[in-house]
């Protein structure tokens, strides 16, 4: 006799029920274990569409699973049109989703060192399968991650529903806004190319704008006086770690305040004063199984295959500029557009006032705005202030935001804005995006771009010859060369002259270009 | 409910084909990448060139003779100079390590007059080390044009004469010479490397002498002088013996045998009327 | 969980044959993006460094029965085996040797120390746990289980003709890496170190199976 005998209960079964029918309970077992109480009948009836039996086994999930414990059993039907949300809250969370996929696999090939961190860019663009596509997709994500989430936030103030209850939910909702916002920047300093370190000098610049502690505060955010190898590994460990751990925080507590007061009605379908979005009468339910979650993942499929048609046939592609060159700062760098409006309040005055002090209590409002704004209707009619507010607010952003452009207020002289239309100095711009056999070797006029030897020329001439124009009375009588020698094999060096003044005045700038280097593409 | 189900299917369908035509085309699209790529490094590295090289190795890697040594010529492409320096390694390797770490010795059988600068930051140049890699790749894409098949590119060097000019201070006679055409011969074959841009040899300019004269003066008072120990009778056969038979005089201070040699070879009468016309004028 | 809640299974609907169609599309994209995941997380082996192919000039190959020569960037001890190596009386008889060159993988076949030349011993020896190998690549002592691993081959001419490789030499359990003679006019050898051999089993004492 055995000291301890193996009991294995399956075989029991087996031999009394017969192989086939233990199998059958047995999947009826697993699958009830994995979904927290639904047995495969009821999914089947859920993916049938059936009415649930009573009592409903479709709640079992959110009352003893953790994954869908967050998930409401049923959302109120009115909410579930494109009106009032236009799903932003939830497309705000597929972004960070996809955001946080694509960057953990991002993180296989790229170190935070300015003496890799451009050559691991190159290699993810050109050495890594899949990898140009895990870029694209990762910076297209987050453009629209911080767009969705502005317009979250505005579609949340007009229909009201930072009112009471909802005041912390609108709190969480601004600390992730912040969250969002510090996260795209930090993320914009990583491939370490001119466009990075300039962007974010300028948005960084800020910190040292300060107050008082200025230059301490400018040392701790960039680990020394300009952005190097402190400063790109301090960007890095937010951008990967820090900050996504408080998003994911704050998500929760945004997202179960959003649950647990139950999702605000649109305004017209409230009793003014009252919040009766808690109690969902039962006709006007609206289940998560299977409808809210069918839904789901049918929005799911859609916007992925948006975000994939985007990068692959759509040609969508996240630029990279010459290694980041902290001796030279290119003409017409720009921050982020969504830090635009900041560079426009700038040029309003004093960097310190415009730059820390009023924007700091911009956003401070913002913050305490529904402690503050306390009236009792969501209606739109009696929120003409509110909503007077908030469309003289986006005005305000958008003309900011245009201030805070280059183009306004003209950067540098006429000679070179000339020169920095046909060859720009953030992006490859007409010339280098000319196909290379199009610029056979010579001297050409842009007066005479008409008789020029090819299409390629011509259009690049024209425009030479509009902006010399544009910049007439700057330059009065003037005359724009452009010289194309054959300098190696594969590589043309082009010469831009610009004459004023009759030939007193030149400005001469040389570019080379390479047959292979593929900026048209 | 059930149109979301059969459209989510398409997205979905049509996102997976679009995916796998992506990833079959993979392979080619990172070989275009790569090598658009690598055309972008050779044209940042011609512009650095273009900004930092040209006065010592000429617009175009030929070279300033008695300055620099040329680095677009056949030899450094086939081996021969990798052989003459004594290099064991790659190409690539030779042309980055010199260019990062500079010359503070001259290279095997040189004897070029100044040492060539330091350019990586690593040794406390102005260079990155991704600046020297295209500065490389610049470099490098000259061999191409000496591969079989390539277009042949000659570089532009100073035409060796028919008619040498000899080294006697009398004979040929020289015919009027060109101002003009004196300087810009005088640039092209490096004069100026070590009598205007550098202090190597005595200076032509007036600014640059500590008694405020230039060539063409001091030439006729050294002839007069008491150490002078060539033959010359006037300033002009002054120069011309400095030229052609540098070691004839060597102005105190100055070491011997540093200047090119054989000039009365390479150049012919009409050079070096030309080159003495211009120097005169350096008062 | 009972048999009468599966037992009454209702015949399958359009709706939920949707679902499932969809579910289906939808594991087929995960599994195309797993794998397009997987192919994105393997590194990739760039011509002269390790896990690539590895050139060395003629030149650098030790004569026949010379010491072995070391190159470190490909990992690997290079052997020229001649008459002497061949009749080498501690060579264990199971294994096939042949005249010629052959790759040793740097690495101990037991633990992964980098096993030394021993001149005066005139084999190899790993320091870790003791192992000895012959030039031959065959274990005759120690605790190592088979016999040096070794890296495929060509031998190539200057327009980069191949003009012999290597193959397996031996058969069945005596079946490990081929040595090769060098070709007439072969400038160079290009070693794969992508793709590994294994030495054949050896546990014997003093070597063989």
């Amino acid at each position: 006799m055995a000291l301890f005998q193996i009991h294995i209960p399956i075989l029991d079964d087996i031999k009394a029920n017969g192989l086939m029918p233990t199998l059958i309970a047995k999947t009826d077992e697993t699958v009830t274990r994995l979904t927290a109480g639904l047995n495969v009948g009821d999914v089947r009836s859920v993916l049938r569409g059936d009415p649930p039996k009573r009592p409903n086994p479709r709640t079992k999930p959110h009352a003893e699973a953790f994954w869908m414990h967050m998930r409401p059993t049923y959302f109120h039907k009115r909410v579930m049109p494109l009106y009032p949300t236009f799903r932003l809250g939830w497309l705000s969370m597929y972004f960070l989703v996809i955001e946080t996929i694509t960057g953990l696999v991002l993180m296989l090939w790229y170190t935070p060192s300015p003496l890799v961190a451009f050559e691991n860019m190159l290699d993810i663009m050109a050495n890594v399968p899949f990898g140009l596509m895990m870029r694209d997709l990762h910076r297209l994500g987050a453009e629209f991650m911080v767009m969705v989430v502005l317009l979250h936030m505005l579609r949340t103030f007009i229909t009201g529903s930072y009112k009471k209850p909802r005041q912390f939910t609108w709190f969480s909702g601004g600390v992730l806004l912040l969250l969002t916002l510090f996260l795209s920047f930090s993320g914009y300093l990583l491939p370490w190319d001119q466009l990075s370190l300039w962007a974010v000098t300028i948005g960084a610049s800020m910190a040292e704008a300060t107050p008082m502690i200025g230059r301490e505060v400018n040392l701790l955010v960039r680990g020394g006086p300009d952005f190097g190898t402190n400063g790109l590994l301090r960007f890095y460990l937010l951008h990967v770690f820090a900050l996504p751990l408080i998003a994911f925080i704050f998500v929760g507590v945004h997202y179960y305040k959003v649950i647990i007061h139950g999702h605000s009605l649109p305004p017209e379908d409230e009793p003014v004063g009252e919040d009766t979005a808690r109690k969902v009468p039962m006709d006007r339910r609206s289940y998560f199984l299977p409808d809210v979650a069918t839904k789901e993942i049918y929005w799911v499929a859609m916007w992925t295959a948006l975000l994939i048609l985007m990068v692959t046939v759509g040609n969508w592609h996240a630029p990279l500029e010459p290694h980041a060159d902290n001796q030279v700062t290119p003409l017409h760098t720009t921050a982020p557009w969504y830090f635009l409006w900041l560079q426009g309040m700038l040029k309003l005055g004093d960097k310190v006032f415009w730059g820390v002090i009023a924007p700091g209590i911009l956003v401070n409002l913002v913050f305490v705005m529904p402690y503050l704004e306390v009236g009792p209707s969501r209606r739109y009619i009696h929120r003409r202030v509110g909503l007077t507010i908030a469309a003289v607010s986006v005005v305000a952003f958008s003309a900011l935001t245009y201030m805070g452009t280059p183009f306004y207020a003209v950067s540098s002289s006429a000679d070179q804005e000339v020169v920095a239309a046909l060859v720009p100095q953030t992006h490859p711009g007409p010339l280098r995006s000319t196909p290379f056999e199009q610029l056979p070797a010579g001297q050409y006029a842009a007066a005479q771009w008409k008789s020029a030897p090819t299409a390629g020329l011509r259009e690049i001439l024209e425009l030479y010859e509009h902006e010399l124009h544009k910049y007439g009375d700057e330059l009065p009588d003037s005359e724009g060369m452009m010289i194309v020698e054959d300098w190696q094999v594969g590589l043309k060096k082009v010469t831009l002259r610009v004459l004023w003044n009759s030939g007193e005045d030149t400005f001469e700038q040389n570019v080379f270009l390479h047959q292979a280097s593929g900026y048209g593409e | 409910m059930a149109w979301r189900t059969a459209i989510g299917t398409i997205a979905v369908v049509i996102t997976s084909i679009v995916t796998a035509f992506w990833l079959i085309n993979e392979p080619a699209r990172m070989a275009a990448a790569e090598e658009g790529f690598e055309g972008r490094s050779i044209e940042a590295g011609a512009y650095i060139y273009d900004n930092n090289c040209t006065r010592c190795h000429g617009p175009k890697g030929e070279g300033l003779p008695g300055l620099a040594p040329g680095l677009n010529i056949p030899e450094m492409f086939d081996g021969t100079r990798l052989a003459e320096v004594g290099w064991a390694g790659s190409l690539h390797d030779f042309i980055y390590s010199t260019t990062s770490g500079g010359r503070p010795l001259p290279s095997a059988g040189t004897t070029y007059p100044l040492r060539m600068p330091t350019w990586s930051r690593e040794f406390g140049g102005p260079l990155r080390m991704d600046q020297v890699r295209d500065l490389t790749n610049f470099m490098l894409n000259w061999g191409q044009a000496y591969e079989p098949g390539a277009a042949p590119k000659a570089p532009e060097v100073a035409v060796v004469p028919v008619d040498s000019v000899g080294t006697d201070l009398t004979t040929p006679e020289l015919p009027p010479g060109d101002t003009t055409a004196g300087e810009e011969l005088a640039t092209a074959l490096g004069c100026t490397a070590c009598h205007t841009l550098t202090d190597v040899g005595p200076t032509w300019l007036s600014e640059a002498d500590p008694n405020g004269e230039g060539i063409g003066a001091r030439a006729a008072a050294r002839i007069g002088a008491s150490d002078y120990s060539g033959t010359a009778a006037t300033a002009e056969q002054y120069l011309r013996e400095s030229i052609v038979l540098p070691d004839a005089f060597v102005v105190d201070g100055y070491p011997p045998s540093t200047m090119v040699m054989n000039y009365g070879e390479q150049l012919d009468a009409q050079n070096v009327g030309d080159l003495i016309a211009y120097m005169m004028t350096l008062r | 969980m009972t048999a009468e809640a599966v037992g009454a299974a209702p015949p399958l609907s359009r709706r939920e044959f949707l679902y499932y169609l969809w579910g289906a599309s939808m594991a087929l994209f995960m599994a195309e993006m797993g794998g397009a995941l997987v192919w994105f997380s393997f590194p990739r082996f760039k011509e002269g460094e390790f896990g690539g192919i590895i050139t060395v000039p003629i030149a650098d190959i030790p004569a026949p029965d010379a010491e072995p020569k070391d190159i470190p960037e490909a990992r690997i001890w290079v052997v020229n085996l001649g008459q002497g190596r061949l009749t080498d009386e501690r060579q264990p008889e199971e294994y096939t040797v042949k005249a010629g060159i052959k790759a040793m993988y740097k690495i101990c076949v037991h633990l992964g120390c980098l096993y030394k030349w021993v001149p005066t011993n005139d084999r190899f020896e790993c320091p870790c746990h003791g192992s000895k190998f012959l030039t031959t690549g065959a274990r005759i002592d120690g605790p190592a289980n088979r016999n040096l691993d070794a890296f495929p081959f060509e031998f190539v001419d200057e327009q980069g003709n191949v003009l012999a490789k290597s193959g397996l030499m031996g058969s069945g359990k005596t079946e490990e890496g081929d040595a090769v003679e060098i070709p007439a006019g072969a400038v160079a050898l290009c070693i794969d170190t992508g793709q590994r051999m294994q030495g054949a089993p050896n546990t014997e004492p003093g070597g063989g199976i």
